[in-house]
């Protein structure tokens, strides 16, 4: 119906536009209607974008893209710069979850977000946050991925301290955005290392045909790890993963499309768009894999204990981030083996999507009927009170789990697939890492399944309990929450089936995508490995036996395992310590660096305004002259005559 | 002949001193009087010029001035009297509204000086002889 | 009287006031009143030389008549003691009293300078009139006679330390402006003696030696009353100088000669214009034609403003205070 060039910018300017109508006419207008444009943007903007995808799946040979050129943002010599889009089949898989999820969470958030006092605001600014995130994902050039890389940080700034009346929850916002604010700082340092040493471009076709060409450049390995830096923040990954836990204090329809569905996966995208370099530098391939392989493992360990819901989930997405990083960092130096890595980690960004979005539509459910109580120490036993809500959770947490015949095993199973093959099919110092990564990442698998399970039995089975804040609340959502949990909930169910499983779909969709063409890769072949869907399913169902019996047969006994293994669970309990070593190391020397400038600003301030009160000095100096005493205006009179004809005396003389 | 310069400097010193007098004295009176000095010193000078000269337009000169004087002598005996009224004392210093908003009045701070001693009233010899020693108890009339 | 004068002279130039007004101004301001009492004899020890040495270095005696000088020096000494004893009385009627002294001091040099007409009127006025007026005032101010702000100062010492300063200077400029007469009239005589001779040598033996001698008549530059006499002296200067400068052999005896007789010349006039004419016998009759001739209009003015200044007193000594203007 449109040529593609318009697509390309219907696809982020309806959003926009959704928010800007909302943002002017939400307030006064629009009030308790304001979803409407967000819905009616967004859900326009995926017909788009599915559209956008058929085409691209239609359209023969190698690579199919479309390319819409913008203009000149700026243009200082060398240094061009232009706002243009271009869509390959990566970006239109990107734009298509992220519109899809989207439409569902508006609606969602229609529900969840009705009589709050921000109401137009919260849509205009997810709204600003669909058009970010689209426009990342379809952008031509470094600088314009990294312009809505920052948009997409601004728009979680603006969510998470949503209320930003809550203290706790302005230093969250504030905290998420500063701690990505490091990362973002190594990325813009790689984008220009690239510049400077790649053709003096931003853009990714010449950039990267470059790259290739200049296979053995000293700084590969420094830009890649720079760009990485990038990703390590907006992912949310070790060492910069503790804004993402703090970032919950938004409202839930927020945590679930920021910090589970989108946002945090721009790292990924970023990454898996720079495939060509980062084949160039199987060092820095092994850093990402190794920080994706102990955050995983990390987050997993801390997520056993926590007692909020929205926590374990916060946590859980750090581990299922830190498991796509393990996938792109699988890529190595063969080529099929960087596409089939990288497109394992996308499709687990795909089914992950659904799954964790679901898992935080449905705690928002929760917390709605709760009364806005999310630890589940509290409550119990809802799954007859919250039927919708119980299925729906079941099925995202087996999702989560990786059980078969779920999406998220799919997705797991590639990736553990392309990490057992990078050990294979490599050096061998290299292979004993990426074995060891291999084997941490299946017991990341069971522990996942611990955790999810661990939190589904507290929350769903036992006793029912309601804490006293629920209220009259305490019954199931209403429709315009329960339609978003039961779409997404068949999407986590199906879409690893019929897209991905046995038609391998997505793989080779994502393999023609011009991302990958520098590498001139043959489609990758596929053979099940039965060993390994054994053994990850079996760690799999381990985890849920045994969070079965923990926290449905024998609820004494974490307790006792608890008190038992103390030092461990303090460990786990208090997140690794993480922030308050942070506090010690970073934000006090900070603090004092701030006092100190503070000190020499006051001492400059001071001079200022010594400059200032001079004159009033002076004044205060000259005052006593004028004391009134006409005597003593004569005497003054006359000593300064006399002066002067003195010296006018003594120069005559002369 | 007395030379020139030697009047100059007599006209000179009266000048000087007189205006040392009126830059240092706090009596209104007293103030007058050395700016009255004062202009005794230029009529010395004048008339010496005009003996230098051999011709009397410096004593002309002097008249004027005597004329002048006597005038601001009425108009500020007038005034003089006029503050008098006011502020009860010959004291200059007590009228400083003059001063900057910021300043304190200039009040003394020494002690005041010691009254004047009453003048001793003359000392009679005593006359005649004291009465005998025992009349004294007895009461006179 | 004479060799006092001759004897100043010998002490360096203008350093020799030092002394004299440092002595004054020491002595003035020991005697200006205080709260914690003044010190009376110091203030004498430090006066009384100090005009005594300020006669001393001050006064020129050139060519003056005994009982002249001796009025003068007596006069002059009582008016200035006079005056340094009334600013520094701490009795206001008392420094009336004094200052009447000076007022008759100075009417005697008046007299001293043919001005008999204005040492009456002086008197008449200011120690008649004006002294009378101030006591009344007085009494009827202070009836005690004595108050707290008689006996303080304010500022004695800066008040000393500028006047005197300011009298040095005027010293200086005095000295500078009129230089002692002797040393010209013995300057002109030796060149007149000079000029007499009829050899070289004995020229140069009258003058004395040659630089030392063109020294002092550059010196005596001074001299002259107007800029045309000092300029014919400079001009007999430059003349007469190659011809002094020459050696002997070469010398023109009659050219310097002539020099010399041009420079006696030019130095009697500089005497003659520098004579004093005498004053009119009758005083009062020439101030009269003087006054009514030259500055009738001063005088009408004079007039007037005296009627004002009447009127004025009695206006502003009339209101009583806190009554609106009348």
């Amino acid at each position: 119906m449109f040529d593609p060039q318009t697509m390309l910018w219907l696809i982020p300017g309806l959003p926009l536009l959704a928010a800007i109508v909302t943002a002017a006419l939400g307030p006064k207008l629009l009030k308790h209607w304001s979803h409407l444009p967000t819905i009616i943007g967004s859900a326009a903007s995926f017909v788009v974008a599915v559209m956008l995808l058929i085409g691209l799946a239609g359209t023969q040979g190698d690579g199919p893209h479309v390319a819409a050129s913008g203009y000149t943002w700026f243009a200082a010599g060398a240094f061009k710069v232009t706002l243009s889009l271009q869509a390959d089949t990566l970006t239109a898989l990107m734009l298509v979850t992220v519109t899809f999820i989207g439409t569902f969470i508006a609606v969602f958030s229609a529900g969840y977000m009705h009589g709050d006092d921000g109401y137009p605001r919260f849509f205009a600014v997810m709204s600003l946050f669909l058009f970010s995130m689209t426009g990342l994902v379809l952008a031509d050039n470094f600088l314009v991925l990294y312009a809505f890389w920052e948009g997409v940080g601004l728009c979680s700034y603006l969510l998470v301290g949503f209320w930003f009346q809550k203290p706790s929850a302005a230093a969250a916002a504030r905290k998420a955005f500063l701690v990505t604010r490091l990362g973002d700082a190594g990325f813009i340092l790689g984008i220009m290392l690239l510049w400077s040493q790649f053709g003096h471009t931003f853009e990714f076709g010449p950039l990267f045909r470059e790259a290739a060409r200049q296979a053995d450049n000293p700084y590969v390995t420094v830009m890649c790890l720079l760009l990485f830096c990038g990703a390590i923040g907006k992912s949310a990954q070790f060492p910069l993963h503790v804004w993402l836990p703090d970032a919950m204090e938004g409202p839930t329809p927020a945590s679930a499309l920021i910090h589970a569905a989108t946002m945090v996966t721009a790292g990924v995208y970023l990454l898996a768009r720079c495939t060509p370099l980062f084949v160039l530098s199987p060092e820095s391939q092994l850093y990402v894999a190794c920080t994706g392989g102990l955050t995983a493992l990390l987050a997993a360990l801390i997520a056993l204990t926590q007692n909020d819901l929205k926590r374990v989930l916060a946590y859980s997405t750090i581990s299922q981030l830190a498991y796509m990083f393990l996938g792109l960092g699988a890529g190595l130096k063969h080529e099929s083996l960087a596409v089939f890595a990288a497109s394992a980690a996308i499709f687990h960004l795909f089914t992950h999507a659904f799954f964790k979005a679901l898992l935080f539509l449905a705690a928002g459910s929760v917390m709605h009927a709760m009364g806005n109580v999310i630890d589940m120490r509290r409550f119990g036993g809802l799954r007859k009170l919250m039927p919708i809500t119980h299925w729906t959770f079941l099925c995202g947490a087996a999702a989560l789990a990786g059980l078969i015949p779920f999406s998220g095993f799919w997705s797991k199973d590639q990736i553990l697939e392309a990490v057992l093959h990078a050990g294979e099919t490599h050096e061998s110092h290299y292979r004993i890492m990426y074995l060891i990564l291999f084997a941490s990442g299946l017991g990341t698998a069971a522990l996942t399944a611990f955790y999810t399970f661990r939190a589904y039995f507290r929350t769903f089975w036992g006793r029912e309990k309601v804490p006293p804040e629920a209220g009259h609340h305490a019954h199931e959502s209403p429709t315009v929450m329960t339609v978003p949990l039961i779409v997404l909930g068949i999407g986590s169910v199906l879409v690893g089936v019929v897209f991905e499983a046995f038609t391998h779909g997505i793989s080779r969709f994502l393999a023609r995508a011009i991302a990958f063409q520098p590498l001139h890769m043959p489609l990758p072949v596929h053979h099940t490995n039965w060993l390994l869907i054994l053994g990850s399913t079996a760690c799999a169902v381990g985890g849920i036996a045994l969070a079965w019996y923990l926290y449905n047969e024998k609820p004494l006994l974490p307790l006792g395992i608890a008190h038992m293994i103390r030092p461990a669970y303090e460990l786990s309990l208090n997140r690794f310590y993480f922030d308050e070593i942070y506090t010690l190391l970073v934000v006090r020397p900070l603090e004092t660096l701030g006092q100190i400038c503070r000190f020499f600003d006051g001492i400059l301030d001071g001079i200022v305004d010594l400059v200032g009160l001079n004159p009033r000095l002076i004044a205060r100096l000259l005052q006593p002259i004028q004391n009134g005493l006409v005597q003593f205006y004569a005497l003054v009179m006359m000593v300064f005559l006399t002066a002067f004809l003195t010296i006018f005396v003594l120069w005559l003389r002369q | 002949m007395i030379p020139l310069s030697n009047y100059l400097i007599v006209g000179a010193a009266l000048f000087v001193l007189g205006m040392i007098g009126f830059l240092t004295r706090r009596n209104l009176i007293l103030m007058f009087l050395c700016a009255e000095m004062m202009l005794q010193g230029v009529t010395i000078n004048l008339v010496a010029f005009a003996r230098a000269h051999g011709n009397l337009h410096g004593q002309v000169f002097t008249l004027f001035i005597i004329t002048v004087a006597a005038c601001e002598a009425a108009l500020a005996l007038a005034l003089i009297l006029m503050l008098y009224r006011r502020g009860h004392t010959l004291d200059v210093s007590i009228w400083q509204t003059l001063r900057e908003p910021g300043q304190e009045e200039t009040v003394d701070l020494d002690a005041p000086p010691q009254p004047p001693r009453e003048e001793p009233l003359p000392h009679l010899t005593p006359a005649g002889t004291a009465p005998p020693a025992g009349d004294r108890e007895e009461s006179y009339v | 009287m004479a060799v006092f004068s001759d004897t100043s002279t010998l002490i360096a130039g203008p350093w020799r006031f030092v002394p004299p007004l440092v002595l004054a101004a020491a002595s003035v301001y020991l005697l200006l009143p205080r709260p914690r009492g003044r010190s009376v004899l110091w203030g004498a020890v430090c006066g009384i030389p100090a005009i005594a040495l300020g006669g001393f270095v001050c006064f020129r005696s050139d060519g003056a008549v005994f009982p002249e000088t001796f009025l003068f020096y007596s006069f002059s000494t009582l008016a200035v003691t006079g005056g340094a004893v009334m600013i520094t009385q701490p009795n206001p009627a008392r420094a009336a009293i004094c200052f009447a002294l000076v007022v008759m001091n100075v009417c005697g040099l008046f007299l001293l300078q043919a001005a008999p007409f204005l040492m009456a009127a002086v008197i008449i006025i200011y120690a008649g009139a004006i002294i009378v007026t101030f006591l009344f005032v007085l009494m009827l101010a202070q009836p005690t006679g004595f108050s707290d702000a008689d006996d303080r100062s304010r500022e004695p010492f800066l008040a000393a330390f500028a006047g005197f300063t300011l009298l040095t200077a005027v010293l200086l400029l005095l000295d500078h402006s009129y230089p002692p007469v002797k040393p010209f009239v013995e300057l002109l005589n030796r060149v007149d003696v000079a000029r007499s001779q009829d050899s070289v040598a004995g020229i140069r033996n009258a003058l004395g030696d040659g630089q030392a001698f063109l020294n002092d008549l550059g010196r005596e530059f001074r001299q002259a009353p107007n800029q045309k006499l000092g300029k014919d002296w400079k001009d007999a200067i430059e003349d007469l100088e190659p011809e002094l400068q020459k050696k002997d052999d070469r010398v023109d005896v009659a050219a310097l000669k002539g020099h010399l007789a041009t420079l006696v010349a030019v130095g009697r006039d500089i005497q003659k214009a520098k004579e004093v004419k005498p004053l009119p016998a009758e005083n009062v009759a020439a101030l009269g034609r003087l006054l009514y001739s030259d500055y009738i209009l001063a005088v009408e003015l004079g007039g007037a403003l005296l009627l004002v200044a009447t009127i004025g007193a009695i206006a502003i000594a009339g209101r009583k205070p806190g009554r609106a203007a009348t």
